[in-house]
């Protein structure tokens, strides 16, 4: 285990989804190539883990294997609640708790002091925290588009965290949630899905004026966006958030861990989110934890190589802000 | 993007062990598996197989396959004649709904099986075929994704 205080880097293997769900790279691979990008290994449960939500002797065994080989700290671990997998209706209360405790009792017993929460495990987290208590484990409240932090539902969840106050309980959040502007893959896969030009500049101009989401739809199919182009343009405003990184600072010493969402690098920076403010707030606050790389952007390309060079930007970020 | 997975399998600062993980190559993927159509009799009942690819990031439990539209060389499969088969077990599409408990693994292929008189004559065939799952996660609620793949198969 690791001594290092301050910001430590790790990464998810979603980065790598696109090599994992082909073929390309093993599970075990992942775990070799996360020991050469910062150390800190997050997994994806229902991706990673054969038997999810339950965990198997032999996955264990296998996740412990390579932990140990590769020198790993595991150091988040995705859970879901899945409020939509039945046809029918939404999974009531005692329905979430039965699917969300193994999960939690997996990441445990894997080794993972943190648990990453979606945001509706908020209904049952009062029966959830008694887990958190029993199996040592920290629960988070991922911060992912549309949870900007100054969003109703991010309030909602600052305020429960408040009142339960326990350092067992707090937030993760996802830099997607800090953009300046919309990724350009995302703008090419709405211009390949044939929504004209005029449009797409449209759509840029209202998300970067805020627009809610419904309205700017609305503007905008009023303008003739298609319907079966609504799922592309929607995208923009599911995918990408504009947080300001200052918002940061008073909700930090709730922030347990962080996901580096990261779309495309350019020249060493990330063009689409705000990564130098975001990195200044976390380290000038004394931020201590971990930040998992979670690359989302186009596949086909050199994911690994793109994480390396993200590292590298946020450790160069991370040295110019350093307190001396 | 090339010259960088050039630079990262020669780059001598990385062990050679990541070096070897970095130049594998994969296989294509979409909900269509590259592979021929084979022509088979499941339980006395002729017809032929295909294999599929569930579509996600993450495992579903079968549950959240919401239905499936196939169509060979321009004819509509009836999905109600259609099965799933999964890790050795075959379903109906109509009984995926109550699967809530049985997870399809993102990493393991499933086949379709459709009922059929005559086999389909060897060559090629083309085959679009759909589909539709709920992604039971999405923060904004429950909705429909649709998967569509369109590919030349053989028959085997």
């Amino acid at each position: 285990m690791t001594a290092k205080t301050g910001l430590k880097l790790g990464v998810t293997l979603h980065s790598f989804t696109s090599e994992y769900i082909t073929y390309k790279w093993s599970l075990e691979d992942m775990f070799q190539l996360a020991s050469v990008l910062g150390g800190g290994l997050e997994i994806v449960g229902p991706a990673h883990q054969r038997g999810y939500p339950n965990l198997t002797d032999e996955f264990e065994r296998i996740f412990k294997s390579s932990v140990e080989r590769w020198g790993l700290t595991p150091t988040s671990y995705g859970t879901y609640a899945d409020p939509f997998m039945l046809k029918e209706r939404d999974l009531n209360a005692d329905e979430m708790v039965d699917y969300i405790v193994p999960q939690l009792k997996s990441a445990a017993q894997l080794g993972f002091p943190i648990a990453r929460l979606q945001y509706f495990s908020y209904s049952v987290i009062e029966r959830l925290m008694p887990w958190a208590e029993k199996l040592n484990l920290k629960l988070g409240y991922e911060l992912h588009v549309p949870l900007m932090i100054a969003s109703e539902k991010t309030r909602m969840l600052i305020d429960q965290i408040e009142r339960i106050d326990s350092p067992l309980l707090g937030l993760i959040p996802d830099t997607g949630i800090f953009a300046r502007s919309i990724p350009e893959f995302c703008l090419i896969g709405a211009r390949h899905a044939g929504v004209s030009e005029a449009l797409v500049q449209r759509a840029i101009v209202l998300w970067n004026a805020r627009t809610p989401n419904r309205a700017a739809l609305e503007e905008l199919i009023g303008l003739g966006l298609r319907k079966e182009n609504v799922g592309t343009v929607e995208r923009m405003w599911g995918s990408f958030g504009q947080s300001e990184p200052e918002e940061l600072k008073p909700i930090l010493p709730r922030v347990i861990h962080m996901h580096g969402k990261f779309f495309s690098m350019r020249d060493g920076e990330e063009p689409d989110i705000r990564f130098e403010e975001v990195v200044k707030v976390l380290v000038e606050s004394g931020y201590d934890g971990w930040m998992s790389s979670e690359y989302e952007g186009q596949g086909g390309v050199d994911t690994f190589g793109l994480v390396r060079e993200q590292q590298a930007m946020i450790h160069r970020y991370a040295a110019k802000y350093a307190p001396h | 993007m090339t010259d960088l997975q050039t630079a990262n399998t020669t780059a001598q600062d990385l062990p050679e062990g990541v070096r070897a993980i970095l130049a594998h190559t994969g296989k294509p993927r979409s909900f269509l598996r590259e592979e021929p159509i084979r022509n088979v009799v499941r339980n006395g009942v002729p017809g032929y197989e295909l294999g599929v690819n569930l579509t996600s990031y993450r495992a579903l439990p079968l549950s959240c396959v919401e239905g499936l539209r196939l169509n060979v060389d321009g004819v509509d499969v009836d999905p109600s004649t259609v099965t799933l088969t999964l890790n050795g077990y075959s379903h109906k599409l109509e009984e995926l709904a109550q699967l809530s408990q049985v997870w399809w693994f993102i990493l393991d292929p499933a086949s379709i099986f459709v009922p059929r008189a005559k086999p389909l004559a060897a060559g090629s065939h083309q085959v679009n075929a759909t589909l539709i799952t709920v992604e039971p996660y999405v923060t904004a609620g429950r909705f429909s994704f649709y998967h569509p793949a369109s590919s030349t198969l053989a028959v085997e």
